[in-house]
């Protein structure tokens, strides 16, 4: 079993973040997680996975979000602790439920955790869950380093069965993804003789007896209310609200999050300890009001640091002006003042230029000498990496033909995507053949509105792609309403077995579950067929026959077509480091820059195994690179690319 | 000539709607296509010059310079172009595969051309129920098969480039008037290869007025018959004035009035009725369906009718003077609209240097033929 679950009271360990939020569920005995796998949060349900059998827990990745908070709201609801975990959007997805459960309250404790990406490293939004936490009336837990990313996450169960109702922690990219010292808590024991159950033979306002229902609404909502005015009078305390610096700063910051190891790496570097204060909120929803009133009351000069929307810095301000009587009327610092930029990561240096501003402190980072030598070198130096599919990937594969059978059709066709590897079909790497991308399962809901059009004298090639994991999440909801309204698309699985951008995660297609055991696959050619509509299944290697395919699904204009595009993703496990045949170029033969190719292969298809050399005038294989996967030989206008089976 | 690349040919072909899809710039490289009549080009190509734009009848066109390189002597903008004779035609008595359209000639010489080793392939234009489709084929026999009137546009050309790679050294091209102007482009070495040798051994050229779109005319057929029971289409020569279309045991009769309406932009700025620059033209005699008009153009199209005709594979006649009035009446005034056409949208020998015109040609010819 995973050293997470060592009972080791005492010991440090180097975590990921990721990691010590597993810890803290484990230390707070965690017996239900779900989730749903979304950069930056997947790892947390790895790790629990991992020690699922062993710690006697279940773990589950779900079909989608809303799937997971409702499956964990299950184990709430019968006595036992649990936990869903998702990305930012996840909360979306989920939160028709949520506004639900937060009216019928949670019994053990349960936490929601949103893992946030500021800067949109892996994301195509940079959305906030934080706005739920408001929105939903539930308190809102932002641990401030690795070691509150597991103590806060194990009090957050407390807190929930305190309140008796869900709490959500948020974490971001850089805590999630970063790693740092972790002192390990006790693990409880091991209870095999869990006696779960669901209550609900109670009088129906009974919160421990009755049913979890959220109606008569006005009681519920009241009661909802009092949970969290319980938790405001609990965050007054609450040891994760930390004040560092002097008893009356010149100016006092206030933080959370990551944005609080920002804040610390730039007083030390400018070297104001003795005219900054720090105060790093952990529990910035709702606000505890006497803490802020005294921290307000050091200084008239406060600055708010958090990353992208100015959430904490409105509600500051609110409580603030509230209190001006007492306190007077403060300078405010932060976004709406613009010192910071309200999208985005943050990070020192931006926090750093921003209180140099405030405090009129001279701050040389580097000699002005080699910041200009540096800016050059970045300029000239580097080169432009667009992001691309990897060597071997049946992406690329797939886009060549949807690319080329819209264009043979040449209605102007397009491609509706959404959320999943194959998202990069917008950039060259998939021939620019996604023009609409959104949230999961959004291709195929949005190309079942645009094969609507036809009435209208829209006359384009209707596409949607969707993964093999997407289809389960959301893409099924797109389909049954585009079939159900006799809608003219052609919709792709792009299947390649598991949830790949995420790191193979299972899915409903596979007939594993989260703990490696057997569970029954879900065939989706099936599904599609049971629609009663046309599915066709194909290799996307296969590229004249995919392409042929894919011309005549395109313009058969009745109804939705299907086609599923089979391939394991280049790095799962099947494939990964295994060529299918070895690749050469022959030079005499290659083209080259000639009428007749225009180096179709290293200018268009650009598979990263393939590189043009400039001396030579020919392509060549990277042999390091090139994943064998011999798709390039069918592109090759002269015959010069050639494969032979690999040994 | 001037030529330029890929990304002009999309500007000043396809995406003016110029593009008659007659395969000239597809089999040449990946990025050109041809797919149920419509061209598609997959990606941009960044040659500044390439044999797409080389080739393509419908920009560049410098009919000048052509004319000296097949004729001797300038574009004069005669109505047939330069001819030695017009006669007519059918297949003879050695031609024993009678279930031609019209008179069999084409089927008859180009039969009798790979038969005699004067060719060594044949590009001809099958069909696929209605739909038009390129052919190569180096048995006689095949060309049997493909010998009906098709009436929509076909990428036949493509099947010339194919057969130019596959190594073939005399190949005969049965093409429409657009489509031997490509191929006289294709044959005057445009790019300037070293070591250029005529690949094309015949050029047997159709007289045409029209070819229709065949994505129009398909959605516009199925609408009055099922497309897949398509066995022939006829149009009868005139004074007859209906397509026929025969599907199954049915025959519909369509008027010529609603099937002009499929007719696409680019043939009206076509000048060339008789396919000007073939070695022979064939087309429909006039009030004979049975009989075609034959105009000789060159050496070897006069050779090769004169030895068909001697060993009995064609039986050569001559042209009551009517016809061959009401040809040349016909055929320049095509040439006249065309013209006229051109000239009002500003296409003809525009002068600016980022500019490509339609079509080149001395401005006396011009003046004399508007006039």
């Amino acid at each position: 079993m995973s050293y997470l679950a060592d009972n080791n009271e005492g010991v440090q360990h180097l975590l990921l973040g990721n990691e010590a939020i597993a810890r803290g569920a484990l230390e707070a005995g965690v017996k239900v997680a779900t989730g749903y796998p979304g950069t930056p949060s997947s790892e947390i349900m790895e790790s629990l996975s991992k020690v699922a059998h062993g710690r006697n827990m279940y773990v589950e990745w779900s079909i989608n979000e809303k799937l997971a908070m409702e499956v964990a709201a299950a184990g709430s609801f019968a006595r036992l602790r649990s936990m869903c975990v998702m990305k930012q959007n996840g909360v979306n997805v989920g939160s028709d439920f949520l506004l639900h459960l937060a009216l019928t309250g949670t019994r053990e404790g349960m936490v929601i955790i949103a893992c946030e990406d500021p800067g949109a490293h892996s994301s195509i939004n940079e959305g906030e869950a934080r706005m739920f936490a408001g929105m939903l009336e539930i308190p809102l837990l932002e641990p401030g380093d690795f070691q509150e990313l597991k103590d806060m996450v194990k009090w957050a169960f407390d807190l929930s069965e305190e309140i008796r109702n869900l709490v959500m922690v948020r974490s971001v990219t850089r805590l999630s993804h970063g790693s740092g010292n972790v002192k390990f808590g006790k693990l409880p024991e091991i209870d095999t003789n869990v006696d779960a159950g669901f209550q609900c033979d109670g009088f129906i306002l009974d919160p421990d007896k009755g049913a979890m229902i959220s109606m008569p609404v006005n009681h519920f909502h009241g009661r909802l209310q009092e949970k969290l005015k319980k938790a405001r009078e609990i965050f007054e305390d609450c040891l994760f609200n930390t004040y560092n610096g002097v008893e009356k700063p010149e100016l006092l910051i206030i933080t959370s999050s990551a944005c609080n190891l920002y804040c610390k790496e730039a007083i030390a570097l400018l070297g104001v300890e003795d005219r900054v204060g720090l105060l790093k909120l952990g529990t910035t929803w709702p606000l505890p009001p006497e803490l802020i009133k005294k921290n307000l009351s050091r200084t008239d000069n406060i600055f708010i640091v958090e990353e992208v929307l100015p959430i904490m810095e409105g509600n500051i301000k609110v409580l603030a002006a509230e209190m001006a009587p007492e306190i007077g009327v403060k300078n405010f610092y932060g976004k709406n003042a613009g010192n910071l930029p309200t999208s985005g990561e943050l990070n020192p240096d931006l926090v750093l230029d921003a209180l140099k501003t405030i405090l009129s402190v001279e701050y040389e980072d580097m000699p002005e000498s080699y910041k200009k030598k540096a800016q050059a070198v970045a300029l000239t130096g580097a080169p432009n990496r667009e992001l691309t599919f990897c060597p071997g990937c049946p992406h690329r594969a797939s886009f060549w033909s949807i690319h080329g059978a819209l264009k043979l059709d040449g209605r102007k066709g397009f491609v509706c995507g959404d959320i999943g590897c194959y998202g990069l079909g917008v950039l060259p790497t998939g021939f620019s053949t996604i023009k609409a991308l959104h949230a999961m399962g959004s291709g195929i809901g949005v190309a079942s509105g645009f094969g609507k059009l036809r009435q209208f004298g829209m006359d384009q090639a209707v596409v949607a792609v969707c993964g093999d994991s997407t289809f389960f999440h959301a893409g099924i909801n797109g389909l049954l309403n585009a079939v159900h309204h006799s809608s003219d698309v052609t919709f792709i699985v792009l299947d390649n077995g598991g949830t790949a951008m995420t790191g193979f995660q299972p899915h409903p297609g596979l007939t594993v579950n989260a703990m490696g055991d057997e569970v029954p696959g879900l065939d989706i050619a099936a599904i599609c067929g049971s629609l009663g509509i046309r599915v066709e299944i194909g290799d996307p290697f296969d590229l004249k026959g995919t392409q042929e395919t894919l011309t005549e699904l395109i313009q058969d204009k009745k109804g939705v077509k299907v086609l599923i595009l089979r391939k394991n993703c280049a790095l799962s496990p099947e494939r990964k480091n295994k060529k299918d045949y070895e690749m050469h170029i022959d030079e005499g033969i290659c083209l080259g820059e000639n009428c007749g190719c225009n180096r179709l292969c290293t200018r268009i298809f650009r598979c990263p195994g393939l590189v043009w050399d400039q001396e030579r005038k020919t392509s060549r294989i990277d042999e390091a690179i090139c994943a064998g996967c011999g798709v390039c030989v069918d592109i090759c206008p002269a015959e010069a690319i050639k494969k032979k089976e690999a040994a | 000539m001037r030529v330029f690349g890929s990304n002009e040919l999309l500007k000043d072909v396809l995406e003016r709607d110029l593009c008659i899809g007659c395969g000239a710039c597809m089999e040449l490289c990946p990025y050109l296509k041809s797919h149920r009549g419509k061209t598609a080009m997959l990606f941009p190509c960044t040659l500044p010059e390439g044999r797409c734009h080389a080739y393509c009848p419908k920009v560049e066109v410098n009919l000048d310079d052509l004319s000296l390189k097949f004729f001797d002597t300038s574009y004069e903008g005669t109505p047939l172009g330069s001819y030695r004779y017009v006669k007519t035609a059918r297949a003879g008595e050695k031609v024993d595969n009678g279930d031609f359209q019209a008179g069999g000639t084409v089927s008859a010489l180009m039969s009798f051309a790979l038969k005699k080793g004067y060719l060594d392939a044949a590009v001809l234009t099958d069909r696929k129920g209605i739909l038009p489709v390129p052919r190569l084929v180096t048995n006689p026999e095949d060309v049997f098969t493909c010998s009906s009137s098709k009436y929509t546009a076909a990428p036949t050309l493509l099947a010339c480039n194919q057969a130019i790679k596959k190594g073939y050294k005399r190949t005969g091209v049965v093409g429409t008037p657009c489509q031997v102007l490509a191929l006289a482009q294709m044959r005057s070495n445009p790019m300037k290869e070293k070591d250029f040798t005529d690949p094309v051994g015949l050029v047997v050229g159709l007289f045409c007025t029209w070819a229709l779109d065949f994505r129009a005319f398909e959605a516009f057929i199925s609408e009055h018959v099922d497309v897949n029971k398509i066995t022939k289409l006829d149009i009868p020569p005139p004074p007859a004035e209906s397509m026929e279309v025969f599907a199954g045991d049915d025959k519909i009769e369509i008027s010529l009035d609603e099937i002009r309406q499929l007719i696409p932009e680019t043939c009206s700025y076509c000048i060339d009725m008789t396919s000007e620059f073939s070695d022979i033209s064939v087309g429909v005699l006039e009030g004979r369906p049975d009989i075609n008009t034959l105009i000789i153009r060159t050496e070897r199209g006069k050779n090769i009718v004169d030895e068909a005709q001697e060993e009995g594979y064609l039986v050569v006649g001559e042209i009551p003077e009517e016809n061959l009035e009401h040809l040349i009446w016909a055929a320049g005034n095509k040439k006249k609209k065309a013209l006229i056409k051109g000239k009002q949208d500003g296409l003809l020998n525009i002068s600016e240097e980022d500019k490509r015109a339609y079509l080149r040609v001395n401005t006396k010819t011009i003046e004399k033929i508007i006039a």
